[in-house]
């Protein structure tokens, strides 16, 4: 009996330690403001539980994400489905951006091209495509009430893209360079040697040069020669060539030309409103 | 080798905070995480006495209040509290049943929880409002309490390497 007593009062004893010494450390905590021993042996024991803590995060946080997941699997559905809504917006908004950056690209090109050859032009947007599998042509959104004329010729930011065909009041019918109704006068950009530049109605078009002892290079650029009364000035990119077999009569010799234009995705062009070189 | 047994509880304090800390930390149940030390520290007071609980709970409360750079002391009191006040609670008890384990511990939590946000409070701390200091108290006594069944057999083992050093520590 006696001996228990002694027990109890020793645990009181002991008890009355840890609490008298806990609420000393709450003094000394205190009184140094964060930046006593205690706070020093805290960051020796956080150095050493970093390392572990950093171990045990990687191997069971598939774990740890699955039981607080439970928890809030409510609140979970609702996220899914604000998330989905923000997703569809930021992708709606990524894709408006990405169409302005490439229009901006294309319009960039147009501008250098229309001061690398000093022309008179006007924009205009490409608003459709012919649905017909056999002509290769556009409708651009500028008509005879903004000065369009037939046979106006168009660009685009890498070269020539056609010929207006066709006015209507507020748009236009571009034919283009790669349309089989196409001819365009052109030359070697390497050694003047010029031909007539046909549209094949495909990705590629035939050049038909009328020397056929003409040195042609797989590489070489074609360029309007200018010499067709004046309806494509002089200079203008059309493409390069991609093919130059042997010639296969005595008058002239063909190559396949791969145009500079990208016919699949046209969006703006210029329209040489003059021949005239100016502002 | 009470230094040998005083050096196993700080290293098992360290683990148990490192648990805490990492994967414990991350395991919220409805925004409120586990209290493992304090449930390490209410497990080793009913198996083993408010010596040891008492022990152990200055111990890691001591160590949460540095590592986790709380305000020094206060911690350390609350589990020294709870592991002197459940190690008496088991004492007078003559038959406890399978449940008193995770009844004690969820009712250990729920005070201790709610004395440190009072204690915090009265030393002028920056604490949550009572509110939210009672929610997370309740739910992290829920939670202690459906953590008991998986680790207080496993402190029990733990607890039983301990306690020799209770009567090294009494002197006897």
């Amino acid at each position: 009996m006696i001996r228990m007593f002694d027990r109890q009062r020793r645990l009181r004893l002991l008890l009355l330690t840890f609490v008298l010494a806990s609420i000393t450390i709450v003094t000394i905590d205190f009184r140094t403001h964060g930046d006593g021993p205690l706070d020093r042996l805290g960051r020796v024991a956080m150095t050493v539980i970093g390392p572990l803590q950093e171990g045990l995060s990687t191997i069971f946080r598939p774990v740890g994400n699955f039981f607080g997941g439970i928890g809030r699997i409510g609140s979970l559905q609702a996220d899914i489905e604000l998330l989905e809504r923000e997703n569809a917006e930021l992708r709606a908004q990524q894709e408006a951006v990405e169409d302005i950056t490439r229009e901006n690209a294309s319009l960039r090109r147009l501008l250098v091209l229309r001061d690398r050859f000093n022309l008179r032009t006007a924009p205009a947007q490409v608003i459709g495509v012919s649905p017909s599998n056999f002509e290769r042509v556009v409708f651009i959104n500028r008509g005879s009430a903004d000065g369009v004329r037939k046979d106006m010729p168009v660009l685009a930011g890498e070269g020539l893209a056609g010929r207006v065909v066709e006015v209507g009041e507020t748009t236009s019918k571009v034919l283009l360079v790669v349309d089989r109704a196409s001819a365009v006068a052109a030359r070697l950009a390497s050694n003047g040697k010029t031909g007539i530049l046909e549209g094949t109605g495909g990705a590629t078009v035939r050049f038909e040069l009328l020397d056929p002892e003409a040195e042609v290079e797989v590489g070489d650029r074609v360029l309007t020669s200018g010499y067709d009364g004046g309806v494509f000035p002089p200079g203008l990119p059309l493409g390069t060539v991609v093919d130059a077999p042997p010639p296969h009569s005595a008058l002239s010799r063909v190559v396949t030309v791969q145009p500079f234009v990208d016919f699949s995705s046209l969006d703006y062009v210029l329209l040489v409103t003059s021949e005239e070189r100016g502002g | 080798m009470i230094w040998r047994r005083a050096l196993m509880l700080v290293v098992l304090g360290i683990t148990g905070l490192a648990l805490e800390t990492s994967i414990f930390g991350e395991m919220t149940l409805y925004g409120t995480k586990p209290q493992l030390l304090l449930l390490v520290t209410v497990a080793i007071a009913l198996s083993e006495g408010p010596l040891l609980g008492m022990t152990a709970g200055f111990t890691f409360g001591l160590l949460t209040d540095m590592v986790l750079g709380l305000p020094a002391g206060v911690t350390a009191l609350t589990y020294t509290l709870a592991g002197y006040v459940v190690g008496r609670i088991r004492m007078q008890m003559q038959a406890p049943s399978a449940w008193m384990p995770i009844g004690m511990i969820a009712f250990a939590t729920l005070a201790a929880m709610l004395f440190y946000g009072a204690f915090s409070l009265v030393l002028g701390q920056e604490s949550l409002p009572p509110g939210r200091v009672l929610r997370h108290a309740v739910q992290g006594a829920l939670y202690n309490g459906l953590l008991t069944p998986f680790l207080y057999p496993l402190v029990r083992g733990l607890g039983a390497r301990l306690r020799p050093r209770a009567a090294e520590v009494l002197g006897r």
